[in-house]
């Protein structure tokens, strides 16, 4: 029983793997076709510029090989470990010939272009073929005579052996694929992953700019939410207990003239305290929902939609987690966002919508409802802005009379 | 007495006004910004105004900011400045113009009805009132002061005492002792800070203020 569960995952795994592989390859392609075009470019300029008229367009065409070597960068950067890209290419031309990261990609782009092309056309050839090959002994016989033949135009398959033969050809190409796809894949990517990422040295000092320039981030975002906690216990609880304190006193100085007064003031100073613990549970919530340290940001988020009383669809593509205090942000606006919808917009569906990208988190809450929305009408709006400004946010409200209104929110996620 | 209030917290505005109307006081209009502030100030000419630091739109230190302008048009007005904290730059901002008919105290200090109506008397009729908590932090800070270091500790309590905004029986009262030796205190206190008697100046303030001065962080 085993062995058989262990063949099935084995195929199972070789398959991904091989798939993996194919798309790999045919996304190289891309690139490798696009550094052939510049390649072209390339020489011609450079010839041009020999005869001494060109020279003008020289650094443009090294930006050109700098996007196309970040095109490439990117694609393996989704592939494997992140490849950083240098900073940008001088303007002079001297400079920008003596730059190492542009040398290099000029490396990559001689050996990329003809390998990458290679080997993509390959990649997208092969698993064709196996289709076409493999299912031969199904058609042979519905095409003209001049087409029965393999893939490679031979052997010719006029009869049933030969048709066998050529579908055996196509099972033959799909082993190659299980069996080098991967392997192309990773040639395919060798010379992006060897020329394109920085030099080790340079690798480090960029990599320490951007941890730094990520941690200040980090640290402005903790700031400003410090911030935020520290006013809303002074300017809230604070404010709650002295009131307390101030009545507790009032009444005291009451009880002996007037008890009847004194018993108001009471219950007055009651009700102030009762505030100032719902408020201390409002702070405490918001530094940080107990639902988003449990549950994480999509299912917070998913509590919120199906507790909303109007249909509400979450669409959540975040990889990764951001910055607790962000998370908290966007938790708090879509809770503010989606009270709204249900008070005052009459809507009948709502969606929201949440992405990452890169170093942004970027939310949309879109209801279907009468529209109007307006910031000063005492609606949470104000409230909304106030949270996402603290975090250096942007918040873009489209409410026109008569709907639909969407919030579009966008975050910088401090990591 | 003739009060406005300037709070922006709705519900202690009320609370405040509600306690000083219990004690027989006439609160004349409540403020929730700093214009508003001004407005009442300008219209009502009050003897006191009883302003809470942190006021919209920054909630920051726009109380003082009015409270310093309320001056600046009303020479004659006293203030209280209710704080949520201890901050020493606002209080030396507010001491910039003299001592005299100001008040700083923490907001908590309200509700201990006695002290606070003493306080908000003692600045309405031309006097001082530091919070406690300021001057404690204020000396902490005054420890390097050469010339207040030549003081005696019970000497640094008098002077605490007199920079709080206290008469020289209260004084006395706070500190078990009679008059009379805080009289001796004071001469020596005088003395050490280099305060000659002189007309033109009230060597009492005079100490304070050099008190209070020395205790800037440098």
């Amino acid at each position: 029983m085993r062995s058989r569960f262990d063949v099935r995952a084995e195929v199972q795994r070789r398959a991904r793997l091989a798939l993996d592989g194919v798309e790999r390859l045919v996304g190289g392609l891309g690139t490798a076709m696009l550094a052939l075009v510049v390649l072209v470019l390339l020489v011609v300029t450079a010839m041009a510029a020999a005869l001494g008229v060109g020279l003008l367009v020289l650094p443009a065409v090294l930006r050109a090989v700098r996007a196309v070597a970040d095109r490439e960068r990117a694609r393996l950067s989704r592939w494997g470990p992140e490849i950083i890209a240098p900073g940008p290419v001088p303007d002079r031309l001297r400079a920008a010939l003596a730059d190492r990261a542009v040398r290099r990609e000029l490396g990559w782009l001689v050996g990329y272009a003809p390998l990458g092309l290679a080997l993509g056309v390959l990649g997208l050839g092969l698993p064709i073929n196996a289709v076409r090959d493999g299912t031969f002994v199904l058609w042979w016989r519905l095409v003209p005579a001049e087409f029965a033949t393999s893939s490679l135009g031979w052997p010719p398959a006029h009869s049933w052996p030969g048709a066998v033969a050529v579908s055996l050809l196509g099972v033959l190409w799909a082993v190659v694929v299980v069996g080098l796809g991967p392997g192309m894949a990773r040639l395919q990517a060798g010379p992006g992953r060897w020329l394109l990422a920085p030099d080790p040295d340079a690798d480090l000092s960029l990599r320490i700019t951007r941890l730094t320039t990520t941690r200040a981030a980090a640290l402005d975002a903790h700031a400003t939410e410090l911030r935020r906690i520290e006013r809303s216990l002074h300017d809230g609880a604070q404010n709650r207990l002295v009131t307390v304190a101030v009545l507790v006193g009032a009444a005291r100085r009451a009880v002996e003239r007037d008890p009847a007064n004194a018993a108001a003031l009471l219950g007055r100073a009651q009700d102030a305290a009762e505030q100032a613990l719902a408020e201390l549970r409002t702070v405490a919530r918001s530094i940080l929902p107990p639902v988003l340290a449990d549950r994480g940001l999509a299912g917070a988020l998913s509590g919120l939609a199906v507790n909303c009383t109007v249909p509400c669809r979450i669409e959540l593509d975040v990889p990764g987690r951001c910055a607790a205090s962000v998370e908290a942000t966007a938790y708090f606006v879509v809770a503010e966002a989606l009270t709204n919808i249900v008070k005052h917009s009459g809507a009948e569906h709502a969606s929201v919508t949440v992405r990452r990208r890169v170093d942004r988190l970027l939310l949309s809450i879109a209801d279907d409802g009468h529209g109007g929305a307006d910031e000063h009408g005492g609606s949470g709006l104000a409230g909304i802005r106030r949270r996402t400004e603290a975090h250096d946010g942007i918040l873009t409200v489209t409410s026109p009379p008569g709907g639909p209104t969407t919030l579009e929110v966008d975050l910088p996620c401090g990591s | 007495m003739r009060i406005v209030i300037a709070e922006d917290d709705a519900l202690l505005r009320e609370g405040l006004a509600l306690l000083l109307r219990a004690e027989s006081l006439d609160v004349v209009g409540t403020a929730g910004t700093p214009d508003e502030l001004l407005a009442a100030i300008d219209a009502h000419r009050p003897d006191v105004a009883i302003v809470d630091v942190r006021m919209p739109p920054t909630h920051t230190d726009e109380g003082i900011v009015a409270a310093v302008e309320a001056r600046r048009r009303h020479p004659d007005l006293a203030v209280l400045v209710l704080s949520a904290y201890v901050e020493k730059t606002f209080a030396t901002d507010l001491l910039a113009g003299g001592a005299a008919r100001l008040g700083y105290l923490l907001k908590e200090r309200v509700g201990r009805v006695e002290t606070f109506l003493d306080a908000l008397h003692r600045v309405a009729s031309g006097g001082t009132a530091i919070d406690p908590e300021v001057v404690a932090q204020l000396f902490a800070l005054s420890r390097q002061d050469i010339s207040l270091a030549r003081l005696s500790p019970r000497e640094r309590d008098v002077l605490a005492l007199m920079a709080e905004g206290l008469g020289n029986a209260a004084i006395a009262e706070r500190l078990f002792v009679t008059e009379g030796a805080i009289h001796k205190h004071i001469r020596s206190i005088f003395a050490k800070l280099d305060l000659a008697p002189d007309e033109r100046t009230d060597r009492r303030v005079a100490a304070v203020l050099h008190y209070l001065e020395n205790s800037h962080p440098a």
